[in-house]
């Protein structure tokens, strides 16, 4: 009641001084907005970027497949069995009859093995997951941290 | 003096909250105007975009790595008619000279689209080097319009290159029959390409792509086509399919086929049929074959096999006792089958025979006694088990069953149980005979032929496994039979024979019926089949020369293509001569 009594009299006194704490508080308030705006907005900013260069990426990544297959389809018709075969005679080779093959054993020699394109299926394999941090956004974080009741009934979280 | 001025605080204050308050009160309006409907249209528009992701078609390899069928870059061109500087006489002109378009149809397209189009395809498929030139001149036009400072009248603008990727065989039209092709439409028909179909094409998606980079992780992660690796061997098959293309032509054929077939698994090493055709060329196919069954005749064209089928009427009868190698018949060269009358080959008495002279001398009139020895009951259920009747289930498109008439059936006679025993009235594909065939050089199991070895999905290989179609003997007739018939071929001084090595084979020369029914004299199919090496059989081989004209029989004509094969085969497969082999073994 002390506390009131001086208030009521410091405003009668002096009314601009509560005046300017009223000032202050509301600047304070439109400081703090400004700065989750800006962070807001510099966030959305970095994402929009990197969401662009995945895009790009994503493009860039199909190019480089469809020109891989592209150059994996001339490497292949460069060595088709008609051009090699064509290239060996114009160098002198022959092909092979039974009278000029001369079998010998070689110690340690390994027969050729089956084709291997790719690795064999390992057993157990996770998927790489991305933390929340790297995909949520601060709304989504809000909603999540402030808004979303924490589940406690049963003792399990 | 404050006060006095204040009403000018206070009306700046009022506009500034007014401006303010137009700001949603404008938002309001649009959202609620009568044109809203084409407001958000036009925002869609440029909101994102319809895509078909179509994943890159798998590609196909053979047992060695050599690519057989790829994917080569093509383009789709076309104008977005969005843009306001198109200039429809300079692009119709073009395309007409460079694509070799009708340009009065291009201009009227250009001139007047339809109602709500604003991109048109004008060509799909268009070479990469066409496709270049042209972007190449896209670009020129458009820099000497910039540096001119003049309009975009004359240049290409508005003109589209997409790039997608079309089916390409690098080896033409080696195994065309084995891989098939695929059409513009990227359907896959005949061989591998329309049997694996699904897994070599992936599974295309049509999502909607928003431009907002927010969003990008929204862009669908397309699985490419499953990778392919064929059992085939690159080396083997040319040198087979250049083997029947001479045989053809030495022999006077119409029509050939070759398989090579590993007997202890089932892969098939090589699969020759004429005609083949360029699969770069697939749209030459009406023009090349008359129907379907012509593209791979292995497996898609049953014909009465004759006497090749001999060695499973052998193998039943030494497996369920009715005989044995040693068994003796009398050849008087007649056999009397429920009213008919059976004969050899050259109308002609052979005398006592054994097991082993019968099939040596491939005596009708034996196999058919024998036949009858077994019952119809026991020789059916026998030629059941070999799979006669029912497709081999190996992995390619368009096999065809055969023709087993058993008892019971409504044009099945007694007669028949003493022709199909020599392969007469019995209709079957070379791969069925091969499948049935592989009991006798795999110690009594049978094997489904395949052509599959290896899929890559996710970069991962998963190889494929044997399968095992049955034990129609067992391993002791087995080997007995293959030992009989090796012995046969030496007895004979077969043309089959391969110096250096030990074969067991049979030929088979069958007479053609005609639509009517009846056997036409002077044509046949010459057939033969065999494998080796004897004690350890690595590959099978079956030849088949339709119609042959220098000679009829299929110990003048099958029997020889068969030992070129065999040799290319040892030497493709690195199987050193008998003796070696077991100097090798010896020293292990």
């Amino acid at each position: 009641m002390q506390n009131f009594n001086r208030f009521i009299h410091a405003y009668k006194q002096a009314p601009w001084r509560t005046q300017r704490q009223r000032i202050g508080v509301f600047l304070l308030g439109i400081l703090l907005f400004s700065m989750v705006a800006a962070l807001y907005l510099n966030i959305t900013a970095k994402a929009a970027i990197v969401g662009r260069q995945i895009q790009e990426s994503e493009t860039q990544i199909a190019e480089n497949k469809r020109a891989n297959a592209n150059l994996e389809s001339e490497i292949a018709t460069l060595l088709a069995k008609e051009n090699v075969e064509e290239r060996a005679f114009s160098l002198g080779y022959q092909i092979v009859v039974p009278e000029n093959i001369e079998y010998l054993v070689v110690p340690g020699y390994v027969a050729s093995q089956p084709f291997q394109l790719a690795m064999p299926p390992s057993p157990k394999q996770h998927a790489p997951t991305v933390p929340p941090e790297y995909t949520q956004s601060l709304l989504d974080w809000l909603d999540q941290n402030l808004f979303t009741p924490a589940i406690v009934a049963g003792g399990s979280r | 003096m404050r006060r006095q001025y204040a009403w000018r605080s206070y009306s700046l204050a009022i506009l500034m909250a007014m401006i303010g308050l137009l700001v949603p009160v404008q938002i309001i309006r649009i959202q609620t105007s009568q044109d809203v409907d084409d407001l958000i249209a036009q925002g869609n528009r440029y909101a994102g975009y319809y895509h078909t992701y179509y994943p890159k078609r798998g590609e196909i390899y053979d047992r060695s790595g050599h690519l057989l069928a790829g994917n080569k870059t093509v383009f789709e061109i076309g104008v977005d008619l969005r843009n306001p500087y198109i200039d429809a006489h300079t692009i119709a002109l073009t395309l007409s000279v460079h694509l070799g378009l009708d340009y009065n149809g291009l201009f009227e397209n250009l001139e007047n689209p339809k109602e709500g189009e604003y991109y048109i395809v004008i060509e799909d498929f268009v070479p990469a080097t066409v496709a270049d030139e042209l972007e190449a001149l896209k670009a020129k036009l458009e820099e000497e319009a910039e540096v001119n400072n003049e309009s975009h009248l004359g240049t290409l603008t508005g003109l589209e290159f997409k790039e997608h990727l079309q089916r390409s065989y690098p080896e033409g039209s080696l195994a065309s029959n084995v891989i098939g092709f695929v059409t513009l439409e990227g359907r896959g028909y005949f061989g591998v390409e329309e049997k694996y179909n699904n897994l070599l094409s992936g599974e295309p998606k049509t999502v909607w792509v928003p431009s907002d980079p927010n969003r990008a992780l929204e862009i669908p992660n397309v699985q490419d086509g499953t990778t392919l690796i064929l059992t085939i061997d690159r080396e083997l098959q040319a040198s087979v399919e250049n083997i029947l293309d001479n045989a053809l032509y030495t022999y006077g054929a119409e029509n050939g086929s070759i398989l090579v077939m590993n007997p202890g698994n089932g892969e098939i090493l090589a699969m020759a049929s004429t005609p083949r055709m360029n699969l770069n060329e697939f749209w030459n196919y009406e023009a090349i074959y008359d129907n379907a069954s012509e593209f791979n005749r292995p497996i898609s064209m049953p014909y009465e096999p004759g006497s090749t089928l001999k060695i499973l009427t052998a193998a039943a009868a030494l497996d369920n006792g009715t005989v044995r190698p040693d068994t003796t018949f009398i050849d008087t060269g007649v056999y009397n089958a429920s009213g008919a009358t059976i004969r050899n080959w050259d109308e002609k008495a052979w005398g006592e025979q054994t097991i082993t002279g019968c099939l040596q001398h491939s005596l009708n009139v034996c196999l058919a006694w024998i036949a009858n020895e077994m019952g119809a009951s026991s020789f059916y259920d026998y030629m059941q088990v070999f799979g006669l009747g029912h497709p081999t289930g190996v992995d390619l498109a368009g096999e065809a069953a055969g023709r087993l008439k058993i008892p019971g059936d409504a044009d099945w006679y007694p007669v028949d149980l003493s022709t199909n025993a020599f392969g007469q009235g019995v209709s079957a594909t070379p791969i069925q005979i091969m499948m049935a065939a592989s009991s006798i050089a795999n110690e009594g199991k049978m094997v489904t032929p395949h052509v599959l070895q290896a899929m890559v999905q996710n970069n991962q290989q998963y190889n494929s496994s044997p399968q095992n179609a049955g034990s129609p003997i067992s391993a002791e007739t087995a080997q007995t039979l293959s030992e009989m018939l090796a012995v046969a071929l030496e007895n004979e001084s077969s043309m089959a024979l391969l110096p250096g090595y030990r074969l067991a084979g049979k030929t088979g020369t069958a007479q053609i019926p005609n639509k009517n029914g009846y056997y036409e004299y002077g044509t046949t199919n010459a057939s033969f089949i065999g494998w080796g090496p004897v004690d350890d059989p690595q590959f099978m081989v079956y030849v088949w020369l339709e119609k042959p004209s220098s000679s009829i029989w299929g110990s003048e004509t099958a029997a020889p293509v068969f030992a070129l094969v065999a040799q290319d085969t040892v030497i493709a497969l690195n199987i050193p001569p008998d003796n070696i082999r077991r100097q090798i073994s010896a020293g292990r």
